[in-house]
C-alpha cells in the first residue's frame, strides 16, 4: 500500500473516532434544527466520503507505483528521528511545573543542541545557560510573562 | 476618516515606530533564517503580541511579514538557498551576481526592489481595502455561510497538490473547531471534561504547531549550510540603475497585485511569473540566469508587492489568501477583532496603525536592512544544533504566554506530530487552520440561517450573494478536480512514452 491508501484509512479511522465521540455531545433545551451534533455529523460523512476516495487510489496507484520503482528520497527527517525531537518538548512540559522556567529551558536548549549533534563540549552548557538567562530577562523581567517557577525552587524566588 | 493630525497623533503619541521598526528587524532576522518562512515568523511572534494593544499587535505582524519577505532574500543571494519561498526565484539572478563578486549590488537590487513593491503594494492595500469592505454589509447569514463555503473550498482547490487532501484538510480543520463550547446551544463537544477545551482550540496553537513546530521536526538531523561571507555589504542601485529596474519592476508591481488578491496565489508563484515576464519583456533577456539585475527586481518587487496586497481580501472580507495572512487572521481573532466594515467602523485605529505602522516599516527597511545584514548573517551563521534548541525554547515558552498553561503546551505538540504526519503524506497545511479559523463562522451562519427560515433549506437559493458565492465554490472544485484529472492522464501517458522508450532501447 502507498501513502494515499495509509492516508485514506487513517481518514476513515479518525471520522470513525469523531463519530463515536459526538454520542457524548448532550442534548439542550435551546436545540436547533440542525443542532450541537449536526455539523459533526456532516463532517463525519465527508472524512468518510474523502477517506474512501484515498484508499481507492491509493491501492490502485500502487501497482503503477511499484512498476515505476521507488519513490524518491524524503528529505525530511524520519519519524522515529522526529519524534525524538519532540520527546524533548514534552520532557519540557512535564519538568516545567516542577523545576522552572530557568532550568527547564537551559535543559531544552542544551538537550536540543545535543540531539542536533553539537559537539559535546564546554559550549554546550554555556549556550543553554546564557540562553535560558536571556529568555527569563526577556519574558519575565522585560514583558512580565508569567513563568512557573517550579515547586522545587519556590522557597527560593517567592 | 483619518486626519492628518491622526497619524501625527499615531506616530508621536503612540509606541507604533518603534513596534514597525521591531517587527521589521525580527521579520529580516527571521526571513534570512533558512527553513524559517514568513509566516513561521509571524507564528513565532504571535503568541507574544496577545498582552499586547490590539493596533500595535496587528502592525507589529504586519511589518513582520514585511521584514520577512526582504530577509529571504540575503540567503537566496549570497548562499543559493531561499530563507522563504517566496524568495527562491531571487536565487537564480542573485547568487549569480553573487559568483560574479557582486553580491551588495544585488543585495541592494532587492533592497530597493522591495521597497518599491511594498510602497505600491501598500497604496492599493489603501485604495481598495476600504471600498471592497462595505460590499460585506450586504451579507446576510446564509451569505456568511456561502462566504465561509467558498473560502475552504478556494483554499482547498488552490494550495497546490491533491484536491482530496485539500477538502480533508480543511474538513479535519472544522471538525477541530466544533471543539468547545456548541455556539447556538450552548452544550460542550468533544471536550472530553478538560476545563481547558471548553473555549475551543485557539488557531494561534494550530498555527504555530502546524507551521513552526512541523518545521523544526521536518528539519531534525539536518547538516548545517554553507556558511555566509561576513565581509559582505549593501550597496544601493544609483539612479541610473533604479531606472533600468523600472520595466521589471512595474511587472512585478502588477502581478504582485494580482496574485494578492488571488487566493492561493502567494508571493512565491508572483515571484516566478514576474521572472518569467521580466525576462519575456526586457532588453536583455540573454542576460537572465547569468547575473541579471532585472532577475532580482522583478521577483523581489513581486513578492514585497504581495505582503501588502495580500491584505486585501483579508481585511475586506475575512478570507486570507496564504499561511502569513492566515496567521495575521490569527493576530485580529486573537483581539476580538472581525475583519469587514466593521472593523473600519469600529476600530479604525487598527486600520490606521497597520497602514501607518507598514509605511515606517517600509521606509525604515532601507536603513534597518543595511544595518541588519552583519546581524542576520551572524545568525544565519550559528550552528544549527544551537538554533534549532533557541528557536524550541521560543516556540514554547510563546505558547505558555497565551493562557500560561502547559496544557496548550502538550496540545500544540500533538500538533506538530499531526502537522509532521500531514507534511510527510502530502496533505496541505493552509486548507485545515482556515477550517479552525472559519468553523465558526460557517456553523452558526448556517444554524443562525435555518433558524431564521424555520429550517427551510430553500434560504440558502433564495439570498443571490449565498447562491453566486456557492456557485463560485462548486465552480474551483469542479476547475481543480478536471486540472488533477488532466495532469493525471498526461502523467501516465508520459510515464507510458517513456516505458516504451525504453524497451526499443532495450531491444536495439
Amino acid at each position: 500500500m502507498n501513502k494515499d491508501a495509509w492516508s485514506g484509512l487513517v481518514l476513515l479511522a479518525l471520522a470513525g473516532t469523531y463519530f463515536w465521540a459526538t454520542g457524548a455531545i448532550p442534548d439542550s433545551t435551546l436545540e436547533d434544527e440542525v443542532g450541537a451534533v449536526g455539523l459533526p455529523h456532516a463532517l463525519t460523512a465527508a472524512l468518510v466520503l474523502l477517506g474512501l476516495i484515498l484508499l481507492v487510489r491509493g491501492v490502485l496507484a500502487a501497482r503503477t507505483e511499484a512498476a515505476a520503482g521507488p519513490e524518491d528520497e524524503e528529505r525530511d527527517a524520519t519519524l522515529p528521528r522526529a519524534l525524538g525531537f519532540l520527546a524533548l518538548g514534552a520532557a519540557y512540559v512535564l519538568l516545567l511545573p516542577y523545576v522552572g522556567y530557568l532550568v527547564a529551558v537551559a535543559l531544552l536548549i542544551g538537550g536540543v543542541a545535543l540531539y542536533e549533534g553539537a559537539p559535546r563540549r564546554w559550549t554546550v552548557p554555556v549556550a543553554a545557560l546564557g540562553g535560558a538567562a536571556f529568555y527569563w530577562a526577556v519574558f519575565v523581567k522585560l514583558l512580565g510573562v508569567s513563568q512557573p517557577v517550579g515547586t522545587l525552587f519556590q522557597g527560593l524566588f517567592s | 476618516m483619518t486626519t492628518f493630525w491622526d497619524i501625527v497623533h499615531l506616530l508621536t503619541g503612540t509606541p507604533l515606530i518603534l513596534v514597525a521598526i521591531m517587527g521589521l528587524t525580527w521579520g529580516i532576522l527571521g526571513g534570512a533564517l533558512p527553513g524559517i518562512s514568513a509566516s513561521i515568523t509571524m507564528a513565532l511572534v504571535l503568541p507574544f503580541t496577545y498582552t499586547m494593544d490590539p493596533a500595535m499587535a496587528i502592525a507589529l505582524l504586519a511589518c513582520v511579514y514585511i521584514g520577512a519577505e526582504y530577509g529571504g532574500s540575503i540567503p537566496a543571494i549570497l548562499i543559493r538557498t531561499p530563507g522563504t519561498n517566496s524568495s527562491a526565484a531571487t536565487v537564480i539572478d542573485g547568487y549569480e551576481l553573487n559568483r560574479q563578486g557582486r553580491a551588495g549590488e544585488a543585495l541592494g537590487i532587492s533592497l530597493m526592489s522591495g521597497v518599491v513593491g511594498s510602497l505600491f503594494g501598500l497604496a492599493m492595500l489603501v485604495l481598495l481595502t476600504e471600498p471592497l469592505s462595505w460590499l460585506a454589509l450586504a451579507f446576510t447569514p446564509p451569505s456568511y455561510f456561502g462566504l465561509g463555503i467558498l473560502g475552504l473550498s478556494v483554499i482547498a482547490s488552490m494550495t497546490g497538490g491533491s484536491l482530496v487532501k485539500g477538502l480533508a484538510a480543511a474538513v479535519i480543520g472544522l471538525m477541530i473547531s466544533t471543539v468547545g463550547t456548541d455556539p447556538i446551544s450552548g452544550v460542550s463537544r468533544f471536550t472530553f471534561d478538560v476545563p481547558d477545551l471548553l473555549n475551543g482550540v485557539e488557531p494561534v496553537l494550530v498555527m504555530v504547531g502546524l507551521f513552526a513546530l512541523t518545521e523544526l521536526m521536518s528539519q531534525s538531523g539536518s547538516t548545517s549550510l554553507t556558511q555566509l561571507k561576513e565581509s559582505v555589504r549593501i550597496r544601493l542601485p544609483s539612479l541610473a540603475m533604479m531606472n533600468r529596474l523600472k520595466r521589471s519592476q512595474t511587472i512585478g508591481c502588477i502581478l504582485g497585485l494580482f496574485e494578492g488578491l488571488t487566493p492561493g496565489g502567494g508571493g512565491s508563484i508572483a515571484a516566478f511569473m514576474s521572472y518569467n515576464e521580466a525576462r519575456r519583456w526586457s532588453k536583455t533577456p540573454e542576460l537572465f540566469g547569468k547575473g541579471s539585475e532585472e532577475g532580482v527586481a522583478a521577483p523581489e518587487t513581486a513578492n514585497n508587492t504581495v505582503a501588502s496586497t495580500a491584505l486585501i481580501p483579508l481585511l475586506s472580507f475575512g478570507i486570507p489568501s496564504s499561511n502569513s495572512t492566515a496567521v495575521l487572521l490569527g493576530g485580529l481573532l486573537m483581539h476580538g477583532l472581525l475583519p469587514g466594515p466593521r472593523l473600519f467602523e469600529q476600530n479604525p485605529q487598527v486600520i490606521d496603525s497597520l497602514y501607518v505602522g507598514s509605511f515606517v516599516a517600509i521606509i525604515a527597511q532601507i536603513g534597518v536592512g543595511m544595518l541588519l545584514l552583519p546581524a542576520a548573517v551572524w545568525l544565519v551563521n550559528r550552528p544549527r544544533p544551537y538554533r534549532a534548541g533557541f528557536i524550541f525554547a521560543l516556540i514554547l515558552s510563546g505558547i505558555y504566554t497565551l493562557n500560561t498553561s502547559t496544557f496548550d503546551l502538550g496540545l500544540a505538540l500533538a500538533l506538530g506530530v499531526v502537522g509532521y504526519l500531514m507534511r510527510r503524506t502530502g496533505f496541505p497545511f493552509l486548507p485545515m487552520i482556515l477550517g479552525v479559523v472559519l468553523g465558526h463562522m460557517v456553523e452558526s451562519s448556517y444554524r443562525r440561517s435555518l433558524v431564521l427560515s424555520g429550517g427551510d433549506m430553500m434560504v440558502f437559493l433564495q439570498d443571490p450573494i449565498c447562491v453566486g458565492l456557492l456557485l463560485a465554490a462548486t465552480g474551483f472544485v469542479v476547475y481543480s478536480l478536471t486540472r488533477e484529472l488532466r495532469d493525471a492522464r498526461r502523467a501516465k501517458a508520459e510515464q507510458a512514452d517513456t516505458h516504451k522508450a525504453h524497451g526499443q532501447e532495450a531491444h536495439g
